[in-house]
């Protein structure tokens, strides 16, 4: 079946590059946002894939036309960019991003002034000037040269120290090795790590945007950092994706921990030094919640996607947001999700508590999660999780983001991608077999409906 | 619906009005089916001088960009500089981003065949079909190219330009040039054109070298400033080019405007000198090209008005030197192009040649006074109006070649569509102002009345 491989939504515009992502789509989307942002000054910045480059210059075609000012950050991580956004008191601005996905997709993700993604509410205000193609051209006077932004990267790095205890972390030096996947953060972490005096034993860091494997940071993806960080006698490894706002973590003895073990690993430092509410979505493990509780705080869930997290974070005065994705936002101090950060949390966490990673991660409660994906056309997806809203009316079910079911110990989610066309299910248990048997019989419901035998 | 008159696709490219018309949508679609046209290769881009230059430049990279080809940045450019470069190092084609003679307010895309020349009629009209279509093959990401920077297309131009004069024998009389290129792409190049030919250069621009645009092209007021400098710094000629730098006016060393089709028939009568051969000028063009080639027993052919006509019959017929009679001067040896450069160059050459002043050489051809006018026509109403003008002078001796051409002994009046925008041009030419001035308006009456 042929899907039409462009999905347009609350995480901005995404697609496979070609006939279905293409500079047209591009150029039209940054004069709505040119418009949106009322020809105010928009901060940019692309991650290393090839593509990247011609959307960039789409971007920066669209944005001048509607009499904006681009600040272009070049090939930057989209924290970074974030950062920028409110450090200038920019108007908006767009990372040119494909981010976790693989190097034949890229995106474009939409920043307000507040330096969040945009919300729904935003969102829905940037589709409408889309949809309805009105965009504010500027007459020819009005047009303006592109500009650049000398020191936001010394800005952004007294931005990150000062987020840190960080002498604890230079008394140590530790050793670190990271995984770039051949992204946009290489220079920049390794400005960052040397400002804590570790040692940084880069892999993949040229930024080549042909990635040397799968760009999200999921164990999978972590094998070949696991080993190289065990050779180098490393206290840390970690691997970021391509525009540096997930982050996987890999044990000093070469264990790559999931990517689930991110947002928990970082609340324990954040919430000793500043106690608060913490939010996360359906999908994330229940580590969190089991730390939360442990410093005497609440998690609040929300639907899957750094936007609605950031926003119900932001709406909560929580002061930390993130996704087992491995994407961590600590707020209110910085309002996007940002893998550097989360990296020196963690390492100012095992400085002050003389503990390793891997006893770190031993920690938290041990809990089983199962994650399946069933490919899924758009005009199915939603019928299957109708069926299964139905077939499971009797347990209660959330119905937020596709279709939650929690237990006391246990929980399943099924839900649409918001970023392919897939059908995801994910439960978690205090054992293997239970959180497989919830996903299993997920799956064959879905199986069913998708091929049109089902039994309900 | 109602047809919007600022925007016009036609054979010279895609012409606009910035926030209007020419929208980064539309020139990033255009530049798609322009890379689809020429193939996955080298596409040099290249700019005037005009803020707007940026929003198109960036349109046409990421249009070219997502049908695999591999846009060249040439930076601000003349445009007989870019289509120099791009046959010389033998690139797919050229996109010329450049509004050229119209206000700032437009822009334009010209497009540049791999020959280095602008797109003939029926390649346009391919590269339009193709536009039309809306299918442009997009290629994956892991087939996209990336963007280049190539800004020595100016360097390699003006070397050819040298080569094609007597540089020592100009550098000889250290002429001193007065230059008005109006803040335009030629502002930096003529000056280091004028230093090769060892010339002293005093300019209208406070900073020759800021380009900043100033006008778009050479008009009455901006002639007079440059005159005003050639009496007050004893200049021997003053040039005034356009912004994309394909035209030049000369001002005598009086300070006094020579008129559009002087240039050409400059330019013609030293190259005639120095090898006779046939001329090739387009059909608005000045009867002084006739006088200079009967002198040296030389033919002259007439062609369509636009530069890929006039270079085309130049081709058919063998002819070296030819042009058109708005200052764009062509020496097919040189440029297949009009090219301000070359056209200063043999200029400066026939007064070092002659030892005559740019006035005395002006004063050997016989004086003729030409009028122009412009009348604005909805393109539904152009052929109506053509047919009227022909119903007029019938009897007399018409020429369809390219609108109405109507041809006395000692006159020649002209009405045809612009290529370029909505209106039909009307061109006449005869021994006074007066007489010329009553052709014209034997036409304006009819199809304007109570103008």
């Amino acid at each position: 079946m042929a899907l039409r491989e462009l999905k347009i939504g609350a995480s901005g515009v995404r697609g496979v590059v070609g006939d279905a992502l293409t500079p047209e789509l591009i150029v039209n989307f940054a004069c709505a946002f040119g418009t949106w942002c009322d020809g105010g000054p928009v901060v940019i910045a692309r991650d290393t894939r090839r593509s990247s480059t011609a959307f960039r210059a789409a971007v920066v075609s669209g944005l001048l036309s509607t009499g904006c000012r681009v600040i272009d950050l070049g090939v930057s991580p989209s924290p970074l960019l974030s950062f920028a956004i409110r450090d200038l008191g920019a108007s908006g601005g767009i990372a040119i991003t494909g981010s976790h996905n693989d190097a034949s997709w890229n995106a474009l993700k939409f920043f307000g002034p507040d330096g969040a993604l945009l919300n729904a509410a935003k969102s829905e205000e940037l589709l409408d000037i889309y949809h309805g193609a009105a965009f504010d051209l500027a007459t020819w006077d009005r047009l303006k040269p592109v500009e650049t932004a000398s020191d936001i990267e010394e800005r952004y790095l007294g931005y990150l120290a000062s987020a840190l205890d960080a002498d604890p972390i230079r008394e140590r030096g530790f050793r670190v090795a990271v995984d770039f996947t051949n992204g946009a953060c290489g220079a920049l972490a390794s400005r960052f790590l040397e400002s804590l005096r570790c040692t940084l034993l880069p892999v993949n860091a040229e930024p080549t945007g042909d990635f040397a494997h799968p760009p999200a940071p999921t164990a999978a993806n972590m094998r070949q950092i696991a080993s190289l960080a065990r050779c180098f006698g490393a206290d840390l490894g970690a691997a970021l994706n391509v525009d540096g706002d997930r982050i996987g973590f890999v044990t000093g003895e070469g264990t790559a921990l999931s990517e689930e073990y991110s947002l928990p690993l970082v609340a324990a430092p954040r919430l000793r030094r500043r106690p608060g509410p913490v939010v996360t979505s359906y999908s994330t493990s229940g580590m969190v919640e089991a730390l939360a509780r442990s410093h005497g705080q609440r998690v609040t869930r929300g639907p899957v996607g750094e936007s609605q997290i950031v926003d119900l974070g932001l709406a909560e005065g929580a002061v930390l947001a993130g996704e087992g994705s491995g994407g961590v936002a600590v707020l209110p101090l910085g309002v996007a999700y940002d893998g550097l950060l989360a990296l020196g949390l963690v390492l100012e966490e095992m400085a002050t508590c003389g503990r390793s990673l891997a006893e770190l991660a031993g920690g938290l409660p041990r809990l089983f999660m199962r994650k399946r994906e069933l490919p899924c056309p758009p005009n199915v997806v939603y019928r299957v999780l109708e069926r299964f809203r139905r077939h499971h009316a009797g347990d209660a079910p959330d119905c937020t983001d596709g279709v939650r079911l929690s237990w006391d110990d246990a929980w399943l989610h099924v839900r649409a991608s918001g970023t392919e066309p897939l059908l995801r299910i994910i439960a978690e248990a205090p054992t293997q077999e239970r959180a497989e048997a919830l996903v299993d019989e997920a799956a064959v419901f879905a199986r069913r409906v998708t091929f049109g035998h089902e039994g309900s | 619906m109602q047809q919007p008159l600022s925007l016009k696709i036609g054979p010279s490219g895609v012409r606009g009005v910035i926030g209007e018309s020419l929208t980064p949508q539309l020139v990033t679609s255009f530049a798609a089916a322009f890379g689809t046209y020429c193939g996955a290769g080298p596409i040099l881009v290249g700019t005037d001088t005009r803020p707007s230059g940026e929003m198109v430049k960036q349109a046409a990279i990421a249009g070219l960009l997502s049908v695999g080809c591999t846009p060249v940045d040439a930076g601000i450019v003349p445009l007989p500089a870019l289509m120099f470069h791009v046959r010389e190092v033998g690139a797919f084609g050229g996109i010329s981003v450049s509004g050229s003679h119209g206000s700032p307010a437009w822009n334009a895309l010209r497009f540049i065949s791999s020959e280095g020349l602008a797109l003939r009629a029926n390649q346009a009209a391919e590269l339009t079909d193709l536009y039309h279509q809306g299918f442009y093959p997009r290629v994956r990401a892991p087939d996209m190219s990336d963007v280049r920077t190539d800004t020595t297309s100016s360097t390699r131009h003006l070397t050819a330009v040298a080569r094609a004069v007597d540089v020592e024998r100009v550098r000889a009389r250290r002429f001193t040039v007065a230059t008005d290129a109006g803040g335009g792409a030629a502002s930096v190049p003529t000056l280091r054109l004028l230093e090769a030919l060892g010339c002293n250069v005093v300019s209208v621009d406070a900073d020759a070298e800021a380009a900043v645009p100033a006008r778009p092209e050479p008009d009455e007021a901006s002639l007079a400033e440059l005159g005003d400098l050639v009496r007050r710094s004893g200049a021997d000629v003053g040039f005034a080019q356009d912004a994309d730098a394909d035209r030049v006016l000369v001002v005598d060393e009086q300070g006094v405007p020579l008129g559009p089709d002087a240039t050409v028939v400059l330019v013609v009568q030293r190259w005639l000198e120095r090898k006779a051969g046939p001329v090739v000028v387009n059909a608005s063009t000045s009867r002084m090209v006739d006088d200079v080639a009967a002198r040296l027993t030389c033919p002259v052919h007439r062609s369509r008005v636009g530069e890929a006509h006039v270079i085309e019959a130049m081709k058919e017929h063998g002819a070296e030197v030819g042009g058109e009679g708005d200052g764009g001067a062509i020496v097919l040896p040189v440029n297949p192009c009009r090219d301000s450069f070359a056209a200063i160059a043999v200029i400066l050459e026939s007064m070092a040649a002659s030892g005559r002043s740019v006035g005395a050489l002006r004063a050997q051809v016989p004086r003729y006074s030409m009028v122009r006018e412009r009348l604005l026509c909805s393109a539904r109403d152009i052929a109506p109006s053509l047919r009227l003008i022909k119903s007029l002078f019938s009897g007399e001796q018409i020429d369809l070649t390219d609108g109405v051409k109507v041809t006395w002994p000692d006159r020649w009046l002209l009405a045809r569509p612009s290529a370029t925008e909505p209106v039909i041009r009307l061109a006449a030419e005869a021994p006074t102002e007066a007489e010329a001035r009553s052709l014209v308006n034997s036409v304006l009456e009819v199809l304007s009345p109570g103008a």
